[in-house]
């Protein structure tokens, strides 16, 4: 047990700490002086160029340098952006609880409907069902997600007026930032029409939600389906039948565990793809997230956002992806298990 | 009477060029409180006529048989539910490997508990039910030779030595009083004195509880020192069966001679360094299984006359099917 959080804690450190000697390298490999783009500040003056390079110990070795940004880094300073000039640490902050929401909305649908569905498929295999669910899985897999968002915004936005074209919430609405959430944010706000905005912040969301789940349940389907058919074909199961068990009594006692098991590590792998698709998402539909705010920086060639952006996205991806194996591995029974000789 | 009854039992299997005969009209009979086993080399499909018998069969594998009865019920014409019942309180089944047999992700307790089916339990309130299982369970382990039940249930499969999960699969099999118990290869990769224990085991079951088993495996000197009788299968066929010493003794089929000859254990009068006796060549492979007697490449006293599959003959209980047994003068 404690063997395996030192190793996933070790492997993200670790992973972490390359993250952070590329966001320090990219200062000195984008164009323009290494000062200018860790601190965001353009123009500077005698006076000022002193200041920073005190501050960014840039007179000191490389190494000095990279601890003096990364102490810079844990206290918050990441320097400003240059388009807005706004500091990049509330920047993110703003913006990535926006994109991680958008994310854990369409996990979850993609969850409460990818996972059933895989089960059915599975345990019709070779079936019509199966055949069915597999080649939806395909095309939902294969669909673009910055054409099938333009598509849903053509047909349920522009055709059929059911929902708003772009953006998180109506205009009308001012809502105080707390959480970067928008929903939590509605509930701890204090106007005084929380269910009207609660209704028009689900409106803006399902579109952009519906366009990235789409992908993510096609995966967790396919995924689920494969441990279901594994699951279902291996020793256990037949000697559970042949106990006389019942179908049902197989599957709800042996079937659904093993097969969450399996699957819980494999989606800890999809968490880059899922924030991927949420990043392209928002651009199209102007959710003010990462991926918008990201783009925004690389158009307007904005070093420090770019860097602190992908460090922000990047080190976010892996922690998760390590917390979510991590929580898979300690739930499973069987870690840990020695390794046996055979005969 | 014969508990199961099983005559020209035939299985095919859909394979990419058509339907194979993987087993090919076996015969196989337990009477009450017999223990038969079920000998063959690998591949011969022992494991086949287990998983025929248990149910549960691949949606590609189809099943013909004159005769297949459970007790005088047909087994073929049952629907699925009749045939679970009769899976659940009369016919067990010990795998060959324990510790692939059970669930990984549960405990064993809820492994033992669920194979303990309702109507042994005397009718008390609900509540009272899990205690009652937990107590048949505890008294199950004991009768297996599992000293420390409390450990045993708590643990997950991973966490038991091999032995003691076999023995543990022996006590799920025993929970529901069967009548018939059949052990699929249920000592394969043992030390020996582990093998000796659930030899045993099984054999005290046999005498003190009228248990029926059918006994799978090839590990001649363990059988013969158990079983009344036997069945010797050689590549989906039948070759002979009768009582265990008759067959010992008196070998009809050139197949189970040839068997009976290649156990070092079963020739007291085999010199030092002297080679093993074996027949040539190899079990065939299921795509290319011979015509007619399937042991005829193989066999030294194959004649013109094997390309037919011989029909099974009788001499008293001791059944053998080959155009030119043993006993008879070769031409």
């Amino acid at each position: 047990m404690i063997r395996y959080i030192v190793r996933h804690i070790n492997l993200m450190l670790f992973t972490l700490f390359a993250l952070s000697v590329a966001s320090f390298a990219l200062a000195y490999l984008f164009p323009a002086d290494p000062l200018v783009n860790l601190s965001g500040v353009q123009r500077l003056s005698e006076e000022e160029f002193n200041l920073l390079s005190e501050k960014y110990a840039m007179n000191e070795s490389i190494i000095i340098q990279y601890l003096q940004y990364m102490s810079l880094l844990f206290q918050g300073d990441w320097g400003i952006s240059f388009s807005s000039g706004l500091p990049l640490g509330d920047e993110i902050k703003r913006s990535l609880p926006a994109s991680i929401e958008l994310s854990a909305y369409s996990l979850v649908i993609s969850m409460l409907v990818g996972v059933p569905l895989g089960f059915f498929a599975g345990l019709r295999h070779n079936k019509h069902t199966d055949y069915v669910l597999l080649g939806v899985s395909v095309a939902g897999y294969s669909v673009p997600v910055f054409w099938l968002a333009l598509l849903l915004i053509m047909l349920f936005a522009l055709q059929l007026p059911l929902f708003p074209l772009s953006g998180r919430i109506s205009l009308l609405f001012d809502i105080p930032y707390s959480t970067g959430f928008i929903l939590p944010d509605i509930w701890l706000s204090d106007i005084n029409n929380k269910t009207a905005a609660t209704i028009n912040a689900i409106e803006h969301m399902i579109l952009p939600t519906l366009a990235i789940s789409v992908v993510n349940t096609a995966i967790v389907l396919r995924l689920t389906r494969s441990a279901v058919l594994d699951v279902m074909g291996s020793d256990f199961v037949q000697a559970a039948y042949s106990r006389g068990l019942t179908v049902s009594q197989v599957i709800f006692r042996h079937g659904i565990r093993n097969v969450l098991l399996r699957i819980l590590p494999l989606l800890a792998l999809q968490t880059s793809t899922l924030l991927t698709n949420a990043m392209i998402v928002e651009v199209i539909f102007s959710w003010p997230g990462i991926g918008n705010w990201l783009l925004q920086a690389i158009y307007q060639r904005d070093f420090p956002a770019i860097r602190a952006g992908m460090l922000a996205v990047s080190a976010f991806v892996v922690i998760v992806t390590v917390l979510i194996d991590l929580f898979a591995r300690l739930i499973d029974p069987t870690q840990g298990a020695p390794r046996r000789g055979s005969l | 009477m014969a508990l199961l009854d099983i005559k020209n039992l035939t299985l095919e299997i859909d394979g990419t060029n058509g339907w194979i005969k993987a087993l090919d009209k076996i015969n196989l009979t337990i009477d009450s409180g017999e223990i038969r086993a079920l000998v063959g080399e690998s591949g011969s499909g022992k494991s086949l006529i287990v998983r025929a018998i248990s149910g549960a069969l691949p949606s590609n594998w189809r099943i013909t048989a004159d005769r297949m009865t459970w007790k005088n019920i047909d087994l073929l014409s049952m629907n699925d539910e009749e045939r679970r019942k009769i899976m659940r309180n009369e016919i067990a089944v010990v795998f060959q490997n324990p510790l692939k047999s059970l669930d990984p992700s549960a405990t064993l307790e809820e492994q033992l508990l669920e194979s303990i089916p309702g109507n042994l339990l005397d009718k008390g309130y609900f509540w009272q039910r899990a205690q009652q299982r937990r107590v048949i369970a505890a008294k199950l382990l004991h009768k297996v030779g599992i000293k420390d039940h409390k450990r045993c249930l708590k643990s997950y499969p991973h966490q038991v030595p091999d032995d003691i999960c076999q023995k543990f699969m022996i006590a799920t099999a025993l929970a529901p009083n069967p009548e018939l118990i059949i052990a699929d290869d249920p000592t394969r990769g043992m030390e020996i004195t582990t093998k000796a224990q659930i030899l045993r085991l099984l054999t005290r079951l046999n005498k003190t509880k009228d248990l029926s088993i059918l006994f799978v495996g090839h590990d001649l000197l363990a059988i013969s020192s158990m079983a009344t009788s036997m069945t010797v299968l050689y590549c989906g066929q039948t070759v002979e069966s009768g009582p265990m010493d008759k067959v010992r003794k008196r070998p009809l089929h050139p197949y189970t001679k040839a068997l009976l000859d290649s156990a070092p254990s079963f020739r007291k009068d085999l010199p030092p360094k002297s080679p093993l006796s074996s027949l040539e060549g190899t079990i065939p492979s299921l795509q290319h299984l011979p015509i007619g007697c399937r042991l005829g490449p193989r066999c030294p006293r194959a004649q013109k006359e094997c390309v037919k599959a011989p029909e099974p003959r009788r001499i008293h209980q001791h059944y053998y099917s080959c155009h030119f047994p043993l006993h008879r003068e070769k031409r």
